[in-house]
């Protein structure tokens, strides 16, 4: 075995603390998994490959699995579980069933992470730039096709709320509701 | 067809909300109290007797529950494949191996509290191996005085079927195109690795939970190896994070079992990726030597194929996986003489067992491209010497049966025009002079059988039940892949009785609740599954229809069941279902359940044509596949949105097969591709731009189908690397003989053609 005095460090895991003491070689994925019992990340690898563990750590989507839970103190970690309210979806899990983009769905999880990545910082994507954000997941169910397409009518929803959520806006400061 | 409500609406699968927000519990996904964490000790080399396996550190370390070697193990062979109890298949596999057969091969394992724990006592145990000699490939295994894998002979055994004169009718035959063919194994590469929790109880029977594709063979086997009645084994499958054939047969199950009753405690066995690759089941590899013959009027005559396949270490799939392949060159040619021979045979590599094609995809790389090469001895188009080959529907198969209504001429008419290939074919593309690009066309056509008709048994036993509410749950033994299987039987439940279809509950693949079931593969899902539940479910129409009818004053025969109401057929009167069930209840005094035990009437075939334009890079070898065109003859499409999921799945599983997927064996025997950046699986970014799919359905579908309808399932995969090779071989100007076509091989070929 390898030297493994535990570490102190605390985790903000969607919008939660918590305070955990972890071994100096652990991964993210596995405290994610085995000490805060948030299984929606999945283990397809383990080296880096296939993104079923993808998190969004400071609003970038990364691979828990090979991430050193010691060095996330401090950062901001979203996992799929903290993107539903638990009453309603969040946009892009309902584009993902709304077309048709989940089967097997263990990549799923991933596969959102990396598009909520996306869609957070370039809410207008390419069909070439959603392909690229969802390189480093594999699926092995869809081709991709679906997915791409879930993505990018995500994107559409998010927009047209948003234009919306603004219209609103304007009309509570005295303009006309529609 | 057009009357129905649920029934070919696009629906996403069943279960979609659990898993896309990460609440779907795969197996790995879930504890036990008290719960161990099982590793496997795997062999390190490819083929060795072990002379001693010392575990005696290993058992007193920190947290260690239980240790096992061979002997801990029942002195029982098995075939990780037998489908039936009374199946007679070769015995060659041992829960832990005495002899190892590969590296990967499982030697010994360990329970431990925490994963740290059991990794530390697998280091901590000694093998002490007598090297064997290794045969690592088909030929070696063939080769003179070989060291046999099992028994005398590398040769599994012989299958062979159709005209044995087939010499005689090639040399009649103006005009003969022979080639030979390899396919590497690939890994089935499910994002999910293998993993199972095994748990016995204190009286004694053992539960496995284990994401599996055939849950009641799972328990034949189990039973045997531990010497049980079927009662005292349970195998549910509670979520499947891909199959793909990976998970059809039995691997780490048994050891997981033999660990928790030594342990006395529940064990949870994950396979890493490494693990997975190495030691459970990988795609057949094959070689094939195919030739074909034709007369001056570009009929093809005759097609021989001779073939071998790597079952690798252990018989398993062998028998099943070349029976399959045997039938494929019979399903799509008009030929009068076709004969084949396929030989499954061992090697000291990674067991073949089922992957999505099961043969097809092995056997119609070779027969796609000869045809290409057979229509271009006579000066033919492609597709137009197809089109004037291609079998008709309502002819008759080899054995003089109806074949049903296939249509793969409709859908290479479809595909030809959706690829444009009359006016691609003409085109002039940048690079076509000899510069950098060659460009070219292609197609292939295949097919996939839907069921195992005259193979053996061929059921579905479904059973439904109503709730006092007018509520229903289906019982079914499928197992959900991710193709909504189950949501599939759920809506036929609902469109044939009438309960809405949010009120149709589902148990399924769990062997204590269900009647037996055959197992998920084959592509039996729609033809025969479906079918089935569809008869269970008019069976439950009848009595509800019986207990409604005194409620309406009518006759049961003039009741009709729609949206949760029961009503005469002209509207009025109406009950609820609710009503029905409840006057069942309280007055008839009645439970409703009925089952059936279905049997396909025949076998039938789904059929895809697909085509393919590429940019082969003369510099690089890389080839690009610009646009892909894949049309599926299906029947009637019970579920548009997830076939078209389906199919373009299909389409990416054979482009990795075409151009970048294998697992090869060093010259140790290990496995050179240990993780999945390594195995060639396509990512988004490798799928082509323009992809076009497409159904067709005429006369009504199949016969015997539920509505017409029959598989998808495994046919997307066969015709894809074929029509990738002839499209390559069309740019490159030289002929493909090899799978995957990376861009080394397609330099290598280059090079060949300008050495010709």
């Amino acid at each position: 075995m390898e030297p493994s005095g535990m570490i102190p460090v605390t985790l903000t895991v969607n919008g939660r603390d918590y305070p955990l003491l972890v071994p100096r070689t652990e991964r993210l994925l596995w405290t994610l998994r085995e000490r805060l019992g948030l299984t929606g990340a999945k283990c397809g690898c383990g080296t880096n490959d296939c993104g079923a563990c993808r998190v969004i750590v400071d609003g970038v989507a990364r691979n828990s699995c090979v991430l050193l839970t010691r060095n996330m103190e401090g950062k901001s970690i979203e996992t799929i579980e903290g993107l539903s309210d638990g009453l309603t979806l969040h946009p892009i899990q309902q584009a993902f069933i709304d077309a048709g983009a989940v089967q097997c769905g263990f990549c799923t999880p991933g596969m959102i992470m990396s598009a909520k990545a996306l869609l957070d910082s370039n809410p207008d994507p390419t069909e070439e730039e959603v392909r690229e954000a969802i390189k480093p997941n594999l699926c092995r169910c869809t081709g991709y096709v679906k997915i791409v397409e879930a993505v990018l009518l995500a994107a559409r929803r998010m927009r047209e709320a948003d234009g919306e959520n603004s219209a609103h806006a304007v009309a509570a400061t005295g303009g006309v509701s529609a | 067809m057009g009357e129905e409500r649920v029934i070919g609406q696009p629906r996403p699968i069943r279960d979609a909300a659990s898993k896309v927000t990460g609440r779907k519990a795969y197996v790995g996904d879930m504890s036990l109290p008290g719960m161990l964490v099982g590793k496997l000790l795997l062999s390190d080399r490819p083929h060795a007797r072990v002379l001693s396996v010392d575990t005696s550190e290993a058992r007193t370390m920190p947290g260690v529950h239980a240790v096992v070697t061979w002997e801990d193990c029942p002195d029982v062979r098995y075939n990780s494949a037998q489908r039936m109890i009374d199946a007679q298949v070769p015995l060659t596999e041992r829960v832990l191996a005495r002899e190892v057969r590969h590296v990967g091969d499982r030697v010994a394992a360990v329970a431990a509290e925490t994963e740290e724990q059991a990794m530390a006592a697998l280091r901590a145990i000694r093998v002490t191996y007598e090297d064997l000699p290794a045969v690592l490939s088909i030929d070696e295994a063939l080769a003179p005085g070989a060291e046999p894998v099992h028994g005398t002979s590398n040769v599994v055994g012989v299958l062979e079927k159709g005209d044995k004169d087939i010499e005689a009718h090639l040399a009649a035959c103006p005009h003969v195109v022979s080639g030979s063919f390899s396919t590497p194994p690939i890994h089935q590469g499910a994002i999910e690795t293998h993993c199972a929790m095994a748990n016995w109880s204190e009286e004694g029977k053992l539960t496995v939970i284990t994401p599996c594709q055939n849950s009641f063979a799972y328990r034949v086997i189990l039973a045997q190896i531990f010497g049980l009645p079927l009662n005292r084994v349970r195998v549910v499958v509670p979520a499947i994070g891909g199959g793909f054939g990976g998970k059809l047969e039995m691997t780490i199950e048994p050891v997981a079992a033999l660990l928790s009753r030594k342990a006395r405690r529940p064990v949870k066995m994950v396979l890493s990726r490494k693990e997975t690759i190495m030691a459970t089941r990988v795609r057949h590899g094959s070689q094939s030597r195919v030739r074909m013959g034709v007369d001056d009027q570009g009929k093809l005559l005759a097609i021989d194929v001779d073939c071998e396949t790597n079952t690798g270490a252990y018989a398993g799939s062998a028998f099943n996986v070349a029976g399959a392949l045997l039938e494929n060159p019979f399903q799509l040619y008009k030929a009068p003489y076709v004969h084949v021979r396929v030989r499954p045979v061992y090697t000291n590599t990674v067991p073949g067992g089922a992957m999505r094609g099961y043969g097809g995809p092995e056997v119609y790389f070779a027969t796609e491209c000869m045809v290409d090469r057979a229509a271009r001895a006579i000066g033919a188009d492609p597709v137009e010497f197809r089109r004037e080959n291609i079998i008709a529907p309502d002819s008759l198969n080899e054995e003089g049966v109806p074949r049903g209504n296939p249509r793969p001429a409709d859908c290479l008419e479809r595909a030809s025009e959706l690829i444009r290939y009359e006016e691609e074919r003409r085109a002039k593309k940048p690079g076509d002079d000899g510069g950098r690009f060659a460009w070219g066309i292609g197609v292939a056509v295949g097919s996939h059988g839907n069921n195992c008709h005259g193979v053996h048994r061929d059921v579905a036993s479904p059973m439904i039940k109503m709730n006092e509410d007018g509520s229903a749950v289906l019982y079914t033994g499928s197992h959900e892949m991710g193709n909504d299987t189950l949501g599939t039987q759920a809506a036929i439940v609902s469109e044939v009785t009438g309960v809405p279809l949010d009120q149709v509950g589902i148990v399924a693949s769990d062997t204590d609740t269900v009647l037996w079931h055959i197992g998920d593969y084959a592509s039996r899902g729609t033809f025969v599954i479906c079918a089935g539940v569809k008869r269970a479910a008019e069976l439950m129409a009848c009595e509800l229809r019986r207990e409604a009818a005194p409620l309406l004053g009518c006759d049961s025969s003039e009741v009709v069941l729609r949206d949760g109401r029961a009503m005469r057929g002209d509207g009025v009167p109406e009950v609820t279902l609710r009503e029905v069930m409840i006057h069942c209840q309280a007055v008839t005094g009645r439970e409703l359940c009925v089952h059936v035990t279905y049997e396909a009437p025949r076998g039938v075939c789904s059929y895809g044509a697909h085509a393919a334009l590429v940019r082969v890079d003369r510099q690089t070898g890389e080839v690009r596949v610009e646009r892909y065109v894949a049309v599926h003859d299906v029947g009637h499409v019970l579920n548009p949105l997830m076939l078209e999921g389906q199919l373009e799945g299909g389409i990416a599983m054979g482009l990795g097969y075409a151009l970048s997927e294998q697992v090869s064996f060093g010259p140790d025997g290990r496995p050179v591709q240990q993780t999945l950046g390594r195995c060639g699986m396509p990512r988004a970014t490798d799928m082509p731009l323009d992809l076009r799919t497409d159904f067709v359905c005429a006369d009504g579908g199949e016969p015997d189908g539920p509505w017409g309808a029959k598989a998808l399932g495994e046919s997307p995969v066969v015709p894809v690397a074929p029509c990738i090779a002839n499209a390559v071989s069309d740019a490159i100007g030289v002929d493909i003989h090899d799978l995957p076509m990376d861009p080394a091989r397609v330099l290598e070929a280059m090079g060949r053609g300008e050495e010709s």
